[in-house]
């Protein structure tokens, strides 16, 4: 099975004034396409700058990010939004709901964005498939966080993504509510075929992918199968 | 597997991006209510240009339709003496119809249900006037009627002042007319004249009759030609020209009339000119401002869209579309406001024009308008947009992540035409680039100063900080220098607002000061004129029987100039180099003779006017020394009822008009006019209107021809119509204040993005909300306090110098309505401050923690 992400070397630093912080040093890894890892480690480690540069939302300072093939750092931004909705798909901590759609309209703007025409059964199945038919013509406002990131999820699923990101998918609901996301999460991701890069505190949520990356000081310290796996 | 995809690089096309526009419709639908700034900027801006452009386009031709109308004929020749044999020789040559009229001030009687007795116009007609023009009488037939006998006709303020009616009658020097009827409208009169000097009409027949034109007697006379062609009139002006010019009198055509009212409308299109400039200007500041925010808001939004695959470009094109549309609505909505107000300024302004204003709607201003408005929407609007298209997408998971990047092609461009709309606007909209320019100087020079006092206020304040005032005061006080203070933006547009307003309050406090100083000063509130050598013993005695003080008993000689500085009259006509103004020296002056000065006269060349070895040494008043372009000894000669006197300029006198009439222009020593032809004006106090009343219609029984003026009266009149005036110039400034007041709500949400996360950290360790709102209202009281203090500073300037060089008044600011604007300018501020920011005071600390988390 070929790498759908390839990690070689990357590096990112900030310069302010004549000081200069290094966030990322020299993280190497691959994902395989079908896997699913975590990204883990304390406040500060890195895990975030790492999402965003795996997810072209950023560029690094050296090495490179190879996503379904392409290397990310040869395009501009706008180049990188083509290969973000085409092949990725992104779970947020904060939901990132679009506050003046509503849920149906929130889960369509991939397909719409990519000329799709058909696109609304397709929505309204997936918003079935989370629980959440009733809540279609529903601004976000008028959805508790539970439901703000259910919908969040159809949206990352509905351009059947190679490769799906997940930043602390569940840091801003209650246990129970955590737990039900978790698991909607998983089955979809499974029965998708989609990769995960998820990145989080949790390590209970860690445990449910195969892989553990563990960033400290911005170098990757450990790279293990994770209990589930083995 | 490999994935091989191909990029795609063509460009999105706007008007093909179907989805851009079904963004921008989902977006807007729930987000009307934050555009309400933009729209709002953007309807005001608007509609002060349409009003103001349409009621100028609709008072223009009005002035093209109704000139003929308002002249009541096709040439006037205007004299203040009866027509010379020869001019009236070639008056008789005139082909066409012709008609005479006569209008002397006097005293009139009104013997009605409410007597009294008043100064009026006595406008004596002879022939068919008006030819054109309508006379409109009550009853209809009035006019008829008052040609066949001794019967007059009254203007219709004054017969409802007096409770005329047709039974009634009016005595008129030494005769009885009985009352035929009312006169609504007459070409020529009416507006703000009928106010100051309101007419009774009589046949010429009777004018000599009533023994009001006697020597001395002011009467001006006016020849009406009603000619068949364009061609003969033009024959008929260059027939009178000559002798016109000759004798000092003057002619007017219809054209003239045309050119005439449009000059005396000049001023009151550049006052419109310059309030639509600045509240469009304000609006422009708005929908800069407004967008902004709105950016600002949609950040994240767009942070969103950008991670699942949204271009810059589109974006961009989302709110571009959004604030277009809006523009359009918002054009349109401005020109039907516009063209709203536009209906209601001719009651406003109908005792200032005598026009009767036919109201249409003036498509070009319109189009304008609304093309205008379009146009600052994409201007105004594209430069804060720009900042969309580089909003990173991973400020979805860092809030505080800086911008992709910050220079811009398109960002450079649109600054260019943004510092170049105002000169170009004002340059289209004045007709001229010098008089846009001007404005755009002035524009500039506002805005600088402003800038620089905001500038030197933060650098104050930090220099000189309070250290020992309490948390709360230093606090809001330290957020004026602070990084990403609002108070360059807020001192700006504040103190812009509280110059107009400040500015308009003290001219017209100058120039109603001026006049109220004038008349609790003056030793005399009515003035006696017209007084015959032989009445004067009369009227002294009449005056001190009804113990009141005889002030002055003035002699007053009438003469004409014969020769300036050792040059005929003729001779200063044909000098093509000269620039001595015709009526100057065409004039009939009224000289007194005196050996002092007076309360109001100072010397400011030479000495008091004197006989020094048998030369005669008259003084001059300062400004007809200008005219006449002469200096202290030069020789002029006057002509005294056919008498030549030769006279030396021995001085020059600075004179202030209003004050203890009556002010001559030339003074002559004692011995050289006492046994000249003269007439006698006599001055005196009148405290109380029961006095005044008795005293005015015993002067009328005895004295018939001597007329009078109740400077009390005068004064109510003028007080009256400031107010009318200033209120036409406040109803239009609040265009500007209204604007002003949208940008200050869009600076004060601009600034609470900005407090949000400082308030809620201080909440955050233990400030009470009190506390929060001490802050918040002490920091808009401080912005407020200081935006007015510098605007009114700067307003104090402009006033004293519009005071002293365009009205020539004495600078008299009213301090109380100074303070009372600098006071309601920081309430106003604090109201706005705190409106728009209680939604942030009482949002959860936490809400907002997590999020900057």
């Amino acid at each position: 099975m070929s790498d759908i992400l390839v990690v070689e070397n990357l590096k990112k630093s900030f310069t302010t004034g004549d000081k200069t912080l290094t966030v990322l040093d020299d993280v190497s890894f691959s994902v395989p396409e079908g896997a699913s890892i975590s990204i883990v480690g304390p406040s500060g480690s890195g895990k975030t700058t790492l999402l965003g540069l795996c997810a072209g939302l950023d560029v690094s300072t050296g090495g490179s990010v190879s996503l379904v093939g392409i290397k990310l750092n040869a395009l501009s931004e706008d180049d990188r939004a083509y290969v973000r909705n085409q092949y990725v798909g992104f779970i947020f901590q904060n939901f990132q709901l679009l506050p003046t759609l509503t849920a149906l309209e929130n889960v369509t703007v991939p397909l719409e964005l990519r000329g799709e025409k058909q696109y609304k059964k397709k929505a309204l199945d997936l918003l079935d498939r989370v629980g959440l038919s009733d809540r279609a013509y529903h601004y976000p406002s008028q959805l508790s966080g539970g439901e703000q990131q259910r919908v969040a999820m159809a949206r990352a699923f509905i351009s059947s993504p190679k490769i799906l990101f997940a930043d602390e998918p569940t840091g801003n609901l209650d246990e129970e509510t955590a737990n039900r996301v978790t698991e909607l999460l998983f089955d979809i991701n499974r029965s998708e075929g989609t990769t995960l890069v998820l990145v989080t505190h949790n390590l209970d949520l860690a445990a449910h992918t195969e892989r553990i990356l563990q960033l400290k000081g911005g170098k990757l310290i450990s790279d293990q199968k994770s209990m589930r796996a083995v | 597997m490999e994935y091989i995809i191909k990029i795609k690089k063509e460009k999105r096309n706007l008007f093909k991006d179907k989805w851009v526009w079904k963004m921008a419709y989902r977006d807007a639908r729930k987000n009307f209510s934050r555009l309400f700034l933009f729209i709002s900027s953007i309807i005001i801006g608007i509609a002060a240009l349409v009003s103001i452009n349409s009621f100028n386009i609709n008072l223009q031709r009005s002035i093209n339709e109704q000139a003929k109308d308002l002249l009541g004929a096709d040439l006037v020749v205007n004299a203040n003496t009866r027509f010379e044999e020869d001019l009236q020789t070639i008056f008789d040559s005139i082909p066409g119809q012709q008609a005479t009229e006569a209008t002397t001030a006097s005293m009139a009687m009104f013997m009605t249900s409410t007597p009294g007795t008043r100064l009026i116009r006595i406008v004596a007609l002879e022939g068919d006037f008006p030819f054109y023009g309508d006379l409109v009488t009550s009853p209809e037939g009035a006019y008829e009627v008052m040609k066949t006998g001794p019967y007059a006709m009254v203007d219709e303020n004054l017969a409802s002042h007096y409770d005329v009616s047709s039974e009634d009658s009016i005595r008129l020097g030494n005769m009885v007319f009985k009352v035929a009827g009312e006169v609504s409208k007459i070409p020529g009169g009416g507006g703000i004249q009928a106010t100051f000097t309101p007419s009774v009409y009589i046949s010429m027949d009777y004018l000599d009759s009533t023994g009001l034109v006697q020597f001395g007697s002011r009467v001006s006379y006016k020849q009406y030609f009603k000619i068949d062609s364009e061609e003969a009139v033009e024959t008929a002006v260059s027939q009178v020209k000559p002798l016109v010019k000759k004798y000092g009198h003057s002619s007017e055509t219809v054209e003239d009339r045309k050119n005439n009212l449009g000059e005396g409308f000049e001023n009151l299109y550049r006052f419109f000119n310059l309030l639509a400039f600045v509240a469009l200007i304000l609006g422009c500041i708005g929908v800069a401002s407004s967008v902004h925010i709105y950016v600002r808001e949609k950040r994240e939004m767009v942070a969103v869209m950008r991670c699942i695959g949204t271009s810059g470009w589109q974006a961009f094109n989302i709110f571009f579309v959004q604030t277009v549309i809006l523009g359009i609505i918002g054009s349109i909505l401005g020109v039907l406001l516009g063209l709203g107000i536009q209906f209601a300024l001719p009651p406003l302004l109908k005792e200032f024009i005598p026009l009767d204003l036919d109201l249409q709607i003036a498509w070009s201003a319109v189009l304008e308008a609304i093309i205008l408005g379009l146009m600052i929407s994409l201007l105004f609007s594209v430069l804060p947009l720009v900042a969309v298209r580089f909003v990173p997408p991973l400020s979805v998971l860092r809030t505080n992540y800086e911008p992709l990047r910050t220079f811009s092609k398109v960002r450079v461009l649109v600054i260019v035409l943004i510092i170049l709309f105002p000169l170009a606007f004002a340059t289209y909209q004045s007709g001229s680039f010098m008089v846009g320019g001007a404005f755009f100087g002035a524009l500039l020079l506002a805005f600088g100063c402003l800038a620089l006092v905001a500038n030197l206020l933060m650098k104050a304040v930090k220099k000189f900080f309070p250290r020992n005032w309490s948390f709360i005061w230093r606090q809001s006080l330290a957020n004026l220098f602070r990084p990403n203070n609002q108070t360059l933006v807020l001192v700006v547009v504040i103190g812009l607002g509280a110059f107009l307003i400040a500015t308009l309050n003290i001219v017209q406090n100058s120039l109603l000061n001026q006049v109220e100083f004038v008349g609790r000063e003056n030793q005399s509130n009515t003035i006696l004129f017209d007084i015959q050598p032989q009445q004067k013993e009369g009227v002294i005695r009449l005056t001190r029987d009804n113990d009141l003080p005889v002030q002055q008993v003035v002699p007053i000689i009438t003469c004409r100039l014969s020769q300036v500085a050792g040059k005929t009259i003729s001779e200063i006509q044909n000098d093509t180099t000269d620039a001595i103004p015709n009526w100057a020296i065409t004039r009939e002056y009224r000289v007194t003779y005196r050996d002092t000065l007076t309360a109001s006269e100072t010397m400011q060349q030479g000495a008091v006017q004197h006989i020094s070895n048998d030369s005669i040494y008259v003084t001059i008043s300062s400004g007809m020394q200008e005219n006449l372009e002469v200096d202290v000894g030069d020789s002029i000669i006057f002509d005294i009822q056919g008498v030549p006197v030769t006279t030396y300029i021995g001085g020059v006198r600075d004179v202030e008009w209003p004050k203890d009439p009556p002010n001559f222009i030339f003074v002559f020593p004692t011995g050289v006019l006492e046994e000249a032809p003269q007439i006698f004006v006599l001055t005196t106090r009148i405290d109380e209107k029961v006095e005044a009343n008795s005293y005015q219609r015993e002067l009328v029984s005895l004295f018939p021809n001597v007329s009078l003026i109740d400077l009390r009266l005068v004064l109510a009149t003028i007080d009256e119509f400031f107010d009318k005036v200033s209120f036409i110039i406040q109803f239009m400034a609040l265009f500007s204040i209204i604007t002003g007041l949208v940008v200050l709500a869009g600076a004060v949400i601009n600034s609470k993005y900005l407090r949000l996360k400082e308030n809620v950290l201080l909440r955050t360790i233990g400030a009470v909300k009190k506390q929060i709102w001490g802050m918040t209202i002490l920091e808009y009281g401080y912005l407020g306090f200081f935006a007015a203090f510098t605007g009114i500073s700067l307003s104090v300037i402009s006033g004293w110098a519009l005071s002293i060089y365009f009205f020539e008044v004495v600078f008299l600011p009213d301090i109380m309505s100074l303070l009372l604007i600098w006071g309601g300018v920081m309430v106003l501020t604090i109201l706005v401050g705190w409106f728009n920011t209680r939604d942030v005071i009482s949002r959860s600390p936490l809400e907002v923690l997590r999020k900057e988390g």
